[in-house]
């Protein structure tokens, strides 16, 4: 009972530090890295739902995330709708799509499934390339300045700094996992799980597995879209590569798949260690350690190398990242540290 | 009618290639049960080869095929035995992401090694073209190269049929258990195997190079094609990986000229989610398993 509140009262001061962070930080780059993190978490914490509890390991998770972002940009552009309502219309559009998909992809398994999840993406990919008087084609969409939030002629803010992208990062973070334990404790993820663990037993127990998939692709599906509007605002752009393309699904299925599939803390853990080790590589950081610390000079051929191309090596990192983790921890670090922590903790793990 | 013939020519031309693809693909898929999410990204690597092989040493792309071929086969064998034989027997999810991993790596390394910028390898015979008549024109590149992957598809039906590697193969192909028991060494031939798929994909990107922009990013759309082939020829069947290439090369070509170029793999991928949903088991597969 103490531990309960112990762990409650920590989180508890956890919540209100992240609260008060922007009164006190005003360095804009540490609040990007801030919503950066709070974006990523939203992300994989949405994949979680889907390919974590209910075992359906969809690689075209840019499709929604696609469409949330090009939505609102798109209405908020030509339309001149303002965000907080074109992020709805974006809403309602995933739902429909993700339904469309589901009744598709959910009558395959396995390997075809995943096939089947990538082909439908690339479809929303080159749709949106090519449907050049809706999307702008391959330029994307640049939105030079949103208007200002307002209730009742009050404003409230006006979104000139990166603050309410702060807040508003840090409430989709904080519902996404909300989201989860709920799935999680709720009878919905017993069944989500049940279906991971076996389709046909969970069948025969009278689950009608593909009413219960496709909850669980809308619930992940509208999640997706709100992280891409929310990404769309916060960036200003978005373009078919950036939004749509097929490594934003793989980076959304990473964080998950890196921390942790099918628990709640796994996809957080997950942003904490992807988002500032490819922010890390992309500012340079790393070389100008190298160089600082003495191991390699700044003028030297290998410095310059590494000045020049480590910036652009994130995605390697991805990749080297998802290679150790299936080899070596198949469960993700959420894994690799429940093995770690003493076996009579486990419970309160 | 001649803009039908030509875009016949040249579909069934770019499928040969196409079914080198998929070949590769289903051989291993066959064999190993494994989807390799890599391939398209093995053939990057090929492509990366030729280039290499043309600008530094001058060998022409379609000579090539000699010396890519023998050293993407040590590639995949390298990347079976270090990396996909530890997760043969995993849940498939697993080896998918294994090898998107692995493709991630390729795709990212060659991308630090010669940056972003697309490469063309110009040959002398790059566009050059034969005239058939009736306003019907081949291009030379991609007649070479359909030349080289029909010679090399019999080469590899022969082989598979009649030797005693090619056998063992095939017998691991149909059960790996009973195979391992017959005392045929399955582990090898999953490395020859996945040898022979990586050579075949390298193979092809050699024999695209000429008429293909070269780019780190390339694999992706290529890895994706494969499997629409196979998917469509029924996984793990030689002859259907070697139909659906024919086949994709000439829808692509067809929708390209009476739709428009921008939306041909929108019609590819739409055929492909149409097959997997009304005949899952491809044209020649016999099971989904």
């Amino acid at each position: 009972m103490t531990k309960t509140i112990l762990k409650a009262a920590i989180g508890l001061l956890f919540l209100a530090a992240l609260l008060v962070i922007p009164r006190y930080v005003e360095s804009p780059y540490a609040l990007h890295m801030m919503i950066l993190l709070f974006l990523s978490v939203s992300q994989g914490q949405s994949w979680n739902i889907l390919g974590g509890y209910a075992g359906q390991y969809s690689v075209g998770h840019a499709a929604y995330f696609g469409v949330g972002a090009y939505t609102t940009m798109m209405l908020m552009y030509s339309r001149q709708v303002v965000p907080w309502v074109g992020v709805w219309v974006g809403v309602a559009i995933v739902i429909v799509v993700a339904l469309v998909i589901g009744s598709i992809c959910f009558r395959l398994r396995g390997p075809y499934f995943v096939l089947a999840s990538i082909a439908v993406a690339e479809i929303m990919r080159l749709s949106a390339i090519n449907l050049t008087t809706l999307t702008n084609g391959a330029e994307g969409i640049l939105a030079t300045e949103i208007p200002a939030f307002k209730i009742g002629g009050r404003v409230i803010t006006d979104f000139l700094t990166k603050v309410p992208f702060y807040y508003i990062g840090l409430f989709l973070a904080l519902f996404t996992i909300a989201i989860t334990y709920w799935v999680q404790h709720s009878k919905l993820g017993y069944y989500f799980q049940a279906i991971r663990e076996d389709q046909d037993a969970a069948h025969s127990l009278g689950i009608h597995i593909t009413a219960y998939k496709n909850i669980g692709l809308v619930i992940s599906a509208v999640l997706t879209s709100l992280a891409g509007a929310f990404y769309g605002i916060y960036v200003g752009f978005v373009d078919p590569p950036t939004v749509l393309g097929l490594d934003v699904s793989v980076q959304i299925m990473l964080i998950c798949i890196i921390g942790g599939m099918g628990t709640i803390w796994g996809p957080v853990l997950g942003s904490l260690l992807l988002v500032p080790l490819s922010e890390a590589l992309r500012s340079n950081m790393i070389t100008e350690g190298l160089v600082k610390i003495g191991f390699v000079s700044a003028d030297s051929r290998i410095g310059l190398f590494l000045k020049e191309n480590l910036a652009h090596a994130h995605v390697l990192l991805y990749g080297i990242l998802v290679v150790l983790v299936i080899l070596f921890m198949p469960d993700g670090l959420m894994g690799f540290i429940k093995k770690l922590a003493p076996r009579r903790n486990r419970e309160a793990v | 009618m001649a803009v039908f013939l030509q875009s016949l020519i040249s579909g069934v031309l770019i499928g040969g290639v196409y079914a080198l693809i998929g070949i590769g693909l289903t051989l291993i898929f066959g064999v190993m049960r494994v989807v390799n999410f890599a391939h398209g990204d093995i053939m990057m690597v090929g492509m990366y080869l030729t280039y290499l092989l043309f600008t530094l040493m001058g060998i022409d792309p379609f000579v090539s095929v000699l010396i890519s071929f023998p050293l993407m086969f040590l590639f995949g064998g390298f990347l079976q035995k270090v990396f996909i034989n530890r997760v043969l027997n995993a849940v498939a999810q697993n080896q998918i992401l294994l090898t998107i991993g692995l493709g991630l790596i390729m795709s990212n390394t060659v991308m630090l090694i010669f940056t972003s910028d697309y490469k063309i390898l110009t040959t002398s015979y790059s566009s050059s073209t034969i005239q058939v008549g009736g306003g019907v024109s081949v291009s030379v590149p991609l007649l070479v190269s359909f030349l080289i992957t029909a010679a090399i598809t019999a080469a590899l039906g022969w082989f598979l049929l009649k030797t005693d590697t090619g056998q063992a193969i095939r017998a691991t192909a149909q059960d790996r258990d009973a195979a391992q028991l017959m005392g045929i060494n399955v582990s090898r031939m999953s490395v020859i195997a996945f040898g022979l798929g990586a050579a075949l994909a390298g193979t092809a990107g050699a024999l695209i190079s000429p008429t293909y922009y070269i780019f780190p990013q390339v694999g992706s759309t290529f890895t994706l094609k494969a499997f629409v082939i196979t998917v469509l020829g029924g996984m793990g069947s030689v002859v259907g990986a070697t139909l659906g290439g024919i086949l994709i090369g000439v829808t692509e070509s067809m929708s390209a000229v009476y739709i428009s170029s921008g939306w041909k793999d929108v019609v590819v991928f739409v055929l492909f989610l149409l097959v997997l949903l009304f005949k899952p088991s491809g044209l020649m597969g016999k099971s989904r398993t």
